[in-house]
């Protein structure tokens, strides 16, 4: 039995092995990759360590110049940090206006009630399934007569539209799970409905909320077929749609590319890292029920 | 006494302080004004290049850089949305028809004068509806640009003059082991793999369309047919490599330059500069142009210039004409030669460049300049990207062996069909 | 049983009726509830029905940028669509990213959760570690891999020579299938972890007290997963698969930095793109986005039926 039982441990550690060398791997490599030299990396076999580390790549990124196929240009941070600025204005717009909209508005169609919300809630959650392209084409139309194309509120605006049902549904699970009672008490006090919503039920359910923030943040930040049409130039374009365009410009500088994308995903590492709990929270509500 | 002396020295020097900036402003109009200039990869201008034109102009640029293949529509989605994707752009000569016809571009007549203008005999390519709309700065045209080393070693002591004396050369250098694959031809679905095989319907004595634009490559024996049935050859006697379904043409010329290939068939003819700088390519010693193949003996080749144009929707026009005057003059188009491999499109340029000796593989290269001619003599149509694309699309099924040469052709033909209607 | 409560405007006051409880809703909060939804609603309105609506009717004219006029031509471009042969490919491909990816992010997921499930120590980092590749923008995993799948430099040749696996650098993208499945990889190591964070709620919601029931009927590990753990999860899987099949249907993201606008690779939606923004045509582009979205909504349909029917009774 003894020996069944450290069988049983010892394929779990292998398996817990497996799932993280999966999971990992490859941002790990992706992290090797942008620390070894051009040289090295064009070295057969690949090697699992950079034997010397460098950090030439991210000079060429961060610096106050950069380099071309052997020609010092001029450096490229503005763009970079440009589209940084824009990947975290246009994220956090879009979370905060989301989050807003569907905690009042899923309150309104689970506490609420009033003629026709039960099928405005399904037509609006059924929108899920509707991919982007179907609306994209009408939308840049309407977006290029209104000259919001190009704009932090046209691209915030489609945003909003695009992660507000799934904002909404994972709410009304947090709404649904809440016992009548408290709020019934704050409305024998004499509350209103807003009141009730905003000083007795918020707090509770705050963290649904930072799982419905976190969900659409990252949803966001990861974007590139939206800012692919309605962000063309650096006034809004994100971090997403300026590093292929790196990709397709320096061909051969694989650790260029590579340094490029650690940069880009340090935000969403940092969010999973340490919001970890109130995401998994969020996944689990909104894929329930 | 002295107070009067002080308050004279005093409004004098507030008079000439109020003076002197208007002189200094006089020289530089426009300056602190920022404009962004949208470039492919080979135009990333080096930083004392620009640098220097902020100091002379006062006028800041912001360089963006993007792959050709998807500047065409980055410049295409902004204009219908009403945007200016940059205050400069590129402006190729494969999309003078569709942007001409577009009006999306800012005429340059009056900001050349007409010495500038015949210097620049490619600005007939740019010329649409009478208007100029672009000013070529990159007079790219296409040679054969060889590995001297390498055919050496293989016993091999002049350039091949024919396709097949190409394939046989090659064959030997890579029986001898010089090289794994001595040709180097893009195969992935983008516009360098397309050129590639224009350049070679030529090379085999034809041409790709008749005047009335039906397609002339689709019987077996016509030139464009030849010349497709070539290109696989190549690759499946082994002369190509098989990884090459997955590259550019920028990308065959680093393999070039890493002395990976011996052949670059559709050699940039500016290129040649960047192969001899020791500092920038393996093979700078061993590098050399040679005229393109052809079947007749007679050597032909087109040309494919790039050039810099303003769009419409542009906020700082005038500044932009500034950079784009400023990108033709004599001392940019030949530090972008020495630095960037762009071959300068001033005819007076290239003749001070070849008289110092500066002009790599220079007889050669003029001697090829010489049989340029333009793809479509009527100008570029408006349906020619569409084309091009399914071109690039059919040539990469058929090097991943998914299409015979046959198949290819009938698809390339219906592509034709489709972007002509 | 809950009675359910009517929707219809009542008169204020309504009076009960004897065998049925009738509940009045107050005026005021009928208006809060629209005016907290209204927001939501128009937004909704203006920027999805509104443009599905027009996607429709212009599917039905010729909209194209670059010529003038927009003149009514019917149901020509879908018939043009259907001989369309770049599009069939495009289909077909998609078809084979949904099927690849619904099957292992299925199994994968499912494999994950159950051994989430068993992890005690750490699990918070595990699931942290699980969840990264979820987080990541997908065009930078699409760069990462790429890298990966580089047949001269990248790290999937280097392994299998080093192992003796295969005996020179092969270039995966020439081969329509292995394109397909390294595409597909890609996708599968980001959704994965969604699949995964499903199946282990749903697999922390069956009571233990059946599990202690069937050991004491005699049931091994397999038996009880087949009849206890399978059936309690089922909803959780439908779900799961349904999340699945829609992001693969969508995806552009991998394909595109991978492979371009190689054929191979090409996803109906990339299509959707190349046709509106490459060529400008833009009504014939959304001609075909119409049919993805009849065929997305017909395949989560089916889900979403079999989760209803699951869960009536759940």
């Amino acid at each position: 039995m003894r020996a069944a039982a450290l069988m049983r441990r010892f394929g779990l550690w292998a398996a817990t092995a497996g799932l993280l060398l999966w999971s990992l791997g490859p941002i790990y490599w992706a992290v090797m990759t942008s620390l070894t030299a051009p040289t090295d990396l064009v070295a057969q076999p690949p090697h699992f360590l950079p034997p010397r580390i460098t950090f030439e790549h991210y000079a060429k990124l961060l610096g106050a110049s950069s380099s071309y196929l052997g020609t010092e240009v001029q450096s490229v941070w503005p763009q970079f940090s440009r589209a940084l600025v824009n990947s975290l204005v246009v994220s956090m717009l879009a979370t905060v206006a989301t989050v807003t909209l569907a905690t009042f508005g899923s309150y309104a169609f689970v506490r609420l009630r009033f003629p026709g919300r039960d099928l405005l809630f399904v037509l609006i959650v059924a929108t899920l399934a509707v991919p982007a392209y179907t609306v994209m084409i009408p939308l840049y139309r309407l977006l290029v007569s209104l000259h919001l194309i190009d704009t932090y509120l046209g691209v915030t605006l489609i945003y909003v539209s695009a992660f507000l049902p799934l904002a909404l549904w994972l709410m009304r699970s947090v709404y649904q799970s809440l016992p009548l009672s408290l709020e019934e008490a704050a409305r024998l006090d004499g509350a209103g409905r807003t009141t009730t919503l905003l000083v007795i039920v918020l707090p509770i359910a705050a963290p649904g909320l930072i799982a419905s923030a976190i969900l659409t943040f990252l949803s966001a930040w990861g974007q590139f077929m939206i800012p692919l049409v309605f962000s063309p130039t650096l006034a809004t374009k994100p971090l997403t749609v300026l590093i292929p365009e790196f990709v397709t410009k320096n061909y051969v500088d694989y650790g260029l590319m590579n340094a490029a994308g650690v940069l880009a995903i340090l935000p969403p590492i940092a969010v999973v890292l340490f919001l970890n709990r109130y995401l998994v929270q969020g996944l689990m509500a909104g894929s329930g029920k | 006494m002295n107070m009067r002396k002080v308050l004279l020295g005093s409004v004098a020097a507030f008079l000439m302080a109020g003076v002197l900036p208007t002189r200094a402003d006089e020289a530089k109009p426009y300056a602190g004004q920022i404009i962004t200039v949208l470039f492919p990869p080979w135009t990333t201008l080096p930083k004392d290049m620009t640098d220097r034109f902020t100091a002379q102009t006062g006028i800041k640029l912001d360089l963006q850089t993007l792959g050709w293949d998807d500047i065409r529509t980055k410049i295409v989605t902004s204009m219908v949305a009403g945007t200016a994707p940059a205050d400069v752009t590129e402006v190729d000569w494969s999309w003078v028809g569709q942007f001409g016809a577009a009006q999306w571009y800012v005429p340059l007549d009056g900001d050349v004068d007409a010495a500038v203008k015949a210097d620049l005999p490619t600005d007939s390519i740019f010329t649409f509806d009478g208007k100029l709309i672009a000013l070529p700065y990159n007079n790219d045209y296409r040679l054969l640009i060889l590995n001297e080393d390498h055919l050496k070693k293989a016993g091999i002591d002049h350039a091949p003059t024919t396709p097949d004396e190409l394939m046989s050369d090659a064959k030997a250098i890579k029986a001898k082991g010089v090289v794994a694959y001595p040709i180097g031809l893009p195969f992935s679905a983008t516009e360098g793999s397309a050129t590639a095989w224009y350049l070679l319907t030529r090379a085999f004595g034809g041409e790709l369309f008749d005047a009335a634009s039906k397609p002339l490559f689709t019987s077996p024996d016509s030139p464009g047919y030849k010349a497709l049935a070539w290109e696989m050859a190549a690759l499946k006697d082994g002369l190509i490599d098989p990884a090459a379904t997955g590259l550019k043409d920028v990308e065959i010329q680093e393999l070039f330059k890493n002395g990976q290939i011996t052949f670059d068939v559709a050699g940039w003819a500016g290129n040649l500069s960047v192969y001899t700088d020791p500092t920038k390519s393996k093979v700078a010693a061993a590098a050399q142009g040679a005229l393109m193949p052809n079947v007749s003996g007679k050597t032909r080749t087109f040309g494919l210039p790039g050039a810099a144009g303003i769009p419409a929707a542009s906020q700082h026009k005038e500044a932009a004409a500034v950079f784009v005057k400023w990108m033709v003059a004599p001392e940019s188009q030949i530090e972008s030669y020495t630095a960037l491999g762009n071959l300068p499109t001033r005819t007076s340029v290239l003749q001070t460049l070849d008289q110092d000796g500066k002009l790599a593989s220079g007889k050669v290269l003029l001697e090829q300049a010489a049989t340029v001619e333009p793809l479509f003599k009527q100008g570029t149509p408006g349906w020619y990207p569409q084309f091009s694309s399914a071109v690039a699309t059919a040539l990469n099924q058929a090097a991943k062996g998914q299409l015979t040469v046959d198949a290819a052709i009938k698809q390339i033909a219906a592509g034709a069909e489709d972007a002509q209607k | 049983m809950l009675t359910r409560v009517s929707q219809a405007t009542l008169p204020v006051g309504a009076i009960a009726q004897p065998g049925r409880l009738r509940e009045r809703v107050p005026r005021n909060e009928q208006w809060l509830g629209f005016a907290f939804a209204a927001p939501v609603v128009l937004l909704m309105a203006a920027l999805v029905f509104v443009p599905l609506g027009l996607t429709l009717w212009d599917s039905l004219h010729r909209v194209d940028p670059m010529r003038p006029g927009t003149p009514f031509i019917g149901l020509k471009h879908y018939v043009d669509l259907l001989s369309d042969t770049q599009v069939r490919q495009a289909w077909l491909n998609t078809g084979a990213y949904v099927v690849i990816a619904v099957v292992l992010e299925t199994l994968g997921g499912l494999g994950a959760a159950l051994l989430l499930q068993r992890v005690t120590i750490g699990r918070r980092w595990l699931l942290a570690a699980v969840i990264l590749p979820w987080a990541l923008p997908p065009v930078v995993n699409a760069i990462v891999w790429m890298w990966i799948y580089n047949p001269s430099y990248g790290l999937l040749d280097g392994a299998l020579l080093r192992f003796g696996l295969i005996s020179a650098p092969k270039v995966w993208f020439n081969d329509r299938v292995t394109a397909l499945c390294l595409v597909s990889l890609v996708h599968v190591w980001r959704m994965m972890p969604l699949t995964a964070v499903i199946l282990l709620a749903a697999l922390q919601s069956v009571p233990r007290e059946l599990y202690e029931a069937a050991k004491l009927d005699g049931a091994g590990p397999v038996q009880a997963f087949i009849h206890v753990t399978l059936p309690l999860i089922a909803g959780g899987l439908a779900i799961a698969m349904s999340q699945s099949t829609v992001f693969a249907f969508n995806l552009f993201d991998e394909a595109w930095i991978l492979a371009g606008s190689s054929l191979d690779t090409r996803t109906v939606l990339a299509q959707v793109y190349m046709s509106a923004f490459q060529n400008l045509h833009f009504s014939y582009g959304m001609a075909l986005s119409v049919l993805v979205m009849l065929a997305s909504c017909l395949v989560s349909l089916v889900y979403v039926l079999r989760v209803y029917r699951e869960t009536r009774y759940g």
